[in-house]
């Protein structure tokens, strides 16, 4: 009772402020009204009944898909940046954590892209802005790994993930993707001893949820694997080490060969039997084109685990006094962007038949 | 009854309309409407998107134009040197109805979007153009800062490489002192230099100290005058830096970081003197270019003072525009018969004005299609609406905060014109602070015209709308202050005092003559004077009190009457009368007659009448001879207390059974209770039936959103009743007891205004030196302020918070229905104050 007062003190105001901000986020209605929409500016005004309001008001026609995701991200990060002006320990560690995953997927995305040679200042706009850090841009410089590290992230937040990929020395492709699911392996495996130092509700909602998000690398890594130059062992050591599936689940997916040994993996949790229902019977029933296949099974694959995300973090405001719901208020934000985008995207390509296959949050 | 001179004593009767708009018309008549700001449209396609409704190309259109002028808007603001902005009342109006109307918008339009593409133009090459200098002011800042690093180095025949080993130091400083065998001129170093903003410098240079394996040579100042970005008018500070490297890939490096850190690079020259002719001819560039820059700005300027004569005008059109397509999109568009159906309220009273204002619509708009407008009978509930003016506004707004009245309903705002000055005069009565609020009242009502134009902010705004209520409490308080005879505490000798004060002795002798008003005041400064004070002022408290919930139960009456609840007046309002009159109303009659009592020539002590009142329910009928205030007394009690004791049962029983009796007589004459809802359903059919015949199955036009119909449920009436009951009966004890508050305000009030006076100016007012003065001055001072803030603001406020109270719980409890939803009729005038 004591720790729950307590929070109320430091936490109690944001926890207000991000439940109001919770039931903003687009209900199944107003999806419904987004889709029937012709133009883009149908979709504009549509969208200023609900809590975005005028926020496309300044623009000037014509309107395009990514301003629309940039504005509505924006929105994001400015209440994500409020709320991180207010918040006090622990909880200001917690956001800062929350912002990792985006400093990691900007710092590959930088370093994709200086490999293949792309213009900086293009890279830059692309990044998450969550996950700006100050030294990002320097990133562009760096030929090795060895580099990167040295020169620019031994000072950010990210060095102590980093450290375990060192080993790589070439920057390519593969071995990007490795440094990637590395420092993500890391990242999660902090975040999740980390939440366990927060006590009780927060400690059971967010370690759930990563749980769960662990989970999806280690299916996703395993199903991208296969028929690649990345070798089982390697590939053994990119899984999280927490997770539902782990550990035994996490050895087999280390053994998998194709889509049906990742099922029988996942066949000890309940949840994710569905999963793979008719992943399964497409696979088997076209053995003979299995490459394309599997990458229908893995969209479909990323689908539903974009649903399942979406119902955890739901289930993460059906407890009070808990960080887990920051972390997933900025989760089903962000699913909403990517909703928005997606309709916007299928109104501007004149792709009706495929407006419905966003994952609706409330 | 439409006809009656408009009062305040009930809301307005409002009539539902239907109206049959033209299409060529509906604009200028939904113009006319809004002009006049008496009619509130329904929305008759309530389940329709709003990008599906009829007008949203409309809609969309002005969206852009009002863009366009946010646009120019914030341009204007973004001026450095300020753009006249002509206010919309000195300009000259834009016509945007009768049959020009849709070319006038269209022209604005066009207007606007010529306007913003020129702006544009102009934006972009400003900003180009001041790009361009931004870089040649950097790439002077850059030759200059550079050529002193090198005339230093060359004058001091520094060493530079000695430094390489303890690179984290400012070497900037460390260098001075250093003397080395290198000598000058023998600069085959290479090096990069440029600009970077100065926030990232640390990072800067701690990149490429680590980039650099700590070989960092790097100098860099600060460039004193800030960047500005003529887009958003952002101040950004730069500095410039110089960092010598040796060999190409480590100053490719160099070059990278840099430029991925958002830093300008220029090329600068070894030699000294090409860093000269560089410097010239960067100056000389820079010289063109703000002549071409200055040019450019002068030309955006007239650009905006050119729009700023007339934006007040677009805006205002844009903003009527918008709102009367909004109100369009509410309407029900028949596309077949090209007429537009609205249903809308409107006060009854006015039915005639806006028929006329309908036909000087269409003689505007020059057609000959006048839209036809005709009353609908209906079973819903009409808004409430009261008429104010500029006096009443205020108090009206009193009582609507705690609840808008239900339609028709007796309107309490009315009463609170007087009773709520009073009710606060009393606990602020004080002659001096009276007349202070009063001066600030008048103040505010004189300027009234001036003060309204201009932006009051919040607090100030606050105190000017509520300004005719300043100017009644400060009339009453200076009313109040004279019963009180208190002037700033001090007392005032109208009249001749009642009493002397013979031979300096400390008991006053009574010499037969009544003081004439208020106050006698010889009790001013008497040791009994607050003993006095109290028992009057918490006596008074009561009999104000009793009064006014007395007069508050009784505004029941016409309540009843009109919504034609006839039985309530035997079940409610006359139970609850007998209940207040028989206990509290005595309690006011015994605190009259002991007053009237001069109980020094009494062969008896006057009795205390707050022990009568509870021995009067603990020990019923009888009363201790010794405090007997009247003969009979007794008996009186006893009848009084048999009186409210039957009441009890009386309002808790007689309205259920009514009910019940009610409900019996209808079950048993075979109806079910569907009955009535039956029958106006069929009314309602009937209506569309005879609408189909005109329009062809747009009946669904007025067949939308059942009211929905209260059940009379036999339960329901019974816990009301019980609730009711309850709450009555308590709350007649806790109400009485509650308007002791006007005693303890006006204690408080009293005793702080003495400690005010004899804290600062008492035994100052008769300065005999210098420093008497002085200190009068000073103490003077003090005294004004403290009065004017805490007396007059804080107390005030306090009063006016506790006056407030007794209407909303005290007053409003014994009848006030509420309910009802505020009449927001289609108004320009509104639209164009909340901007």
């Amino acid at each position: 009772m004591e720790a729950l007062f307590l929070t109320c003190i430091d936490n109690g105001f944001l926890e207000g402020i991000v439940r109001g901000y919770k039931s903003g986020i687009l209900t199944q209605s107003q999806y419904a009204n987004l889709t029937q929409c012709e133009t883009l500016e149908d979709f504009r005004t549509q969208l200023s009944a609900t809590d975005y309001g005028g926020f496309l008001a300044n623009e000037s026609l014509p309107l395009s898909t990514s301003t629309i995701q940039e504005k509505a991200t924006q929105i994001l990060v400015d209440q994500f940046n409020y709320l991180r002006g207010n918040a006090v320990e622990p909880l200001n560690k917690f956001l800062e954590y929350i912002t990792y995953s985006y400093m990691i997927d900007n710092i590959i995305l930088l370093i994709t892209g200086t490999l293949h040679e792309r213009d900086t200042h293009e890279l830059l706009e692309r990044c998450h802005p969550l996950g700006v850090f100050e030294s990002m841009p320097a990133l562009c410089v760096a030929t090795t790994v060895e580099e990167l590290y040295q020169s620019v992230l031994v000072e950010t937040p990210l060095a102590p993930y980093f450290r375990d990929c060192l080993s790589a020395n070439d920057l390519d492709d593969l071995n990007i993707e490795i440094i990637r699911s590395t420092v993500y392996k890391a990242y999660l495996e902090d975040f999740h001893s980390f939440c366990g130092t927060l006590g009780q509700p927060t400690q059971d909602v967010m370690q759930r949820t990563l749980a769960f998000e662990a989970d999806r690398r280690t299916i996703n890594i395993t199903v991208n694997s296969f028929n690649t130059e990345l070798s089982k062992e390697q590939r053994a050591k990119l899984f999280p080490t927490i997770g539902r599936l782990w550990p035994e689940g996490n050895n087999q997916l280390a053994k998998a060969d194709d889509i049906d040994q990742v099922r029988a993996a996942c066949e000890t949790v309940s949840e994710y039997r569905t999963f793979f229902n008719d992943a399964g019977v497409s696979s088997s029933s076209a053995h003979g084109n299995g490459g394309i296949d599997d990458l229908a099974a893995a969209s479909m694959l990323e689908d539903r685990f974009f649903r399942m995300e979406v119902f955890l973090n739901k289930q993460a405001f059906l407890q009070q006094f808990q960080y887990g719901v920051f972390f997933s208020y900025v989760k089903l934000k962000e699913q909403e962007i990517r909703n928005l985008t997606w309709i916007a995207e299928c109104i501007a390509q004149d792709a009706k038949d495929r407006i419905q296959d966003f994952i609706p949050i409330f | 009854m439409s006809d009656e001179y408009p009062s305040l004593l009930r809301s307005e009767r409002m009539s539902l309309v239907q109206l049959f708009v033209p299409t060529e018309v509906a604009h200028d008549t939904v113009h006319e409407l809004g002009e006049l700001g008496d009619v509130q449209f329904k929305d008759l396609n309530p389940s329709v998107n709003p990008f599906q409704r009829s007008f949203v190309g409309e809609i969309r259109r002005i969206d852009d134009m009002a863009r366009r002028t946010r646009f120019f808007d914030a341009q204007i603001e973004k001026e450095k040197d300020v753009v006249p902005v002509r206010p919309l009342y000195e300009c000259a109006p834009l016509l945007t109805v009768g049959p020009r109307s849709a070319q006038t918008v269209d022209e604005l339009d066009t207007t606007l979007s010529q306007y913003e593409s020129k702006l544009t133009t102009l934006n972009e090459s400003y900003q180009t153009l001041s790009e361009r200098t931004r870089e040649l002011t950097e790439a002077r800042h850059v030759l200059r800062e550079t050529a002193v690093f090198f005339d230093k180095a060359h004058t001091q025949t520094s060493n530079i490489r000695s430094s390489f080993d303890d690179s984290a130091t400012p070497l900037l400083t460390s260098h001075d002192d250093r003397e080395g065998g290198y000598s000058a001129g023998s600069f085959d170093l290479e090096f990069v230099a440029g600009t970077i903003e100065r926030s990232r410098v640390p990072t800067f240079e701690r990149v490429l100290w680590r980039v650099l394996r700590g070989n960092l040579y790097m100098n860099h100042t600060d460039i004193a005058e800030p960047f500005i970005d003529p887009s958003t008018n952002a101040e950004t500070r730069k500095n410039v830096f110089i960092i010598f490297a040796h060999g190409d890939v480590v100053l490719a490096k160099i070059r990278k970081v840099a430029e991925s850190m958002g830093a300008t690079i220029f090329p600068i020259d070894a030699n000294a003197d090409k860093r000269a002719d560089a410097l010239r001819e960067v100056e000389n560039r820079l010289e063109d270019l703000q002549t071409v820059l200055y040019n450019t700005g002068i030309g955006r300027r007239s650009e905006l003072v050119k729009i700023g004569e007339s934006l007040r005008v677009w805006q205002d059109v844009v903003k009527k525009e918008k709102l009367i397509y909004e109100t369009l999109n509410l309407f029900n568009y028949d596309v077949r018969r090209k007429t537009l159906i609205a249903e809308a309220w409107v006060p009854t009273r006015d039915l005639t004005k806006i028929q006329l204002a309908l036909r000087h619509a269409t003689e505007e708009s020059g057609t000959s299609v006048p839209p036809i407008l005709h009353e609908l009978q209906t079973s819903k509930t009409p808004p409430t609406f009261h008429r104010t003016n500029k006096f009443t506004e205020g108090f009206q707004a009193i009582m609507d905060s705690y609840g808008i009245s239900a339609y028709q309903e007796i309107n309490p705002g009315l009463f609170a014109i007087t009773t709520f000055p009073f009710l606060f005069a009393v606990m602020f009565g004080d002659i001096g602070h009276g007349f202070i609020i009063l001066i600030a009242a008048v103040y505010m009502i004189l300027r009234e015209k001036a003060m309204a134009k201009q932006d009051n902010g919040e607090i100030i705004g606050q105190f000017f709308y509520g300004r005719y209520i300043i100017l009644m409490m400060g009339l009453f308080s200076i009313y109040t202050g004279f019963l009180y005879n208190d002037l700033f505490s001090k007392t005032l000798h109208l009249f001749h005092s009642g009493w002397t004060f013979p031979d300096n002795s400390t008991r006053g002798v009574y010499t037969g003559h009544t003081y004439p008003f208020g106050l006698d005041p010889a009790w001013h400064g008497a040791t009994n004077a607050l003993v006095f004070t109290n028992s009057y002022k918490m006596k008074m408290s009561i009999v104000l009190g009793v009064i006014h919930m007395t007069f508050a139960l009784c505004l029941q009456v016409p309540n009843h009457f009109r919504f034609k609840r006839k039985s309530d007046i035997y079940t409610n309002f006359i139970p609850q009368m007998l209940f207040l009159q028989s206990i509290f109303g005595y309690l006011v009659l015994c605190i009259l007659y002991k007053w009237s009592v001069d109980w020094t020539k009494s062969p008896v002590s006057p009795p205390s009448l707050l022990n009568m009142l509870i021995t009067m329910f603990l020990e019923p009928g009888k009363v201790d001879p010794e405090k007997q205030l009247y003969p009979g007394q007794g008996f009186v009690q006893m009848v009084l207390l048999g009186i409210a004791g039957v009441c009890v049962p009386w309002l808790l029983i007689s309205k259920p059974y009514l009910a019940w009796r009610e409900m019996h007589k209808t079950t048993g004459a075979g109806y079910v209770t569907l009955g009535n809802g039956e029958e106006t359903a069929i009314a309602r059919h009937s209506t569309d039936e005879t609408l189909e015949g005109e329009e062809e199955g747009n009946g669904r036009a007025i067949a939308e959103g059942d009211e929905e119909h209260e059940g009379h449920d036999f339960g329901d009436v019974v816990i009301h009743q019980i609730i009711h009951t309850i709450e009555f009966c308590l709350g007649c004890i806790s109400h009485t007891a509650s308007y002791l508050r006007l005693w303890a305000l006006s204690l408080a009030h009293a005793q702080l205004s003495e400690v005010l006076w004899s804290m600062t100016l008492d035994g100052r007012t008769d300065p005999k030196s210098i420093g008497g003065w002085i200190g009068l001055g000073i103490m003077g001072f003090m005294w004004l302020n403290l009065t004017i803030g805490i007396l007059c603001l804080m107390e005030g406020l306090s009063a006016f918070l506790h006056a407030l109270r007794l209407h909303w719980v005290e007053g409003n409890s014994k009848h006030f229905e509420g309910g009802g939803y505020p009449f927001a009729p289609l108004s320009f005038a509104g639209e164009g104050k909340e901007a």
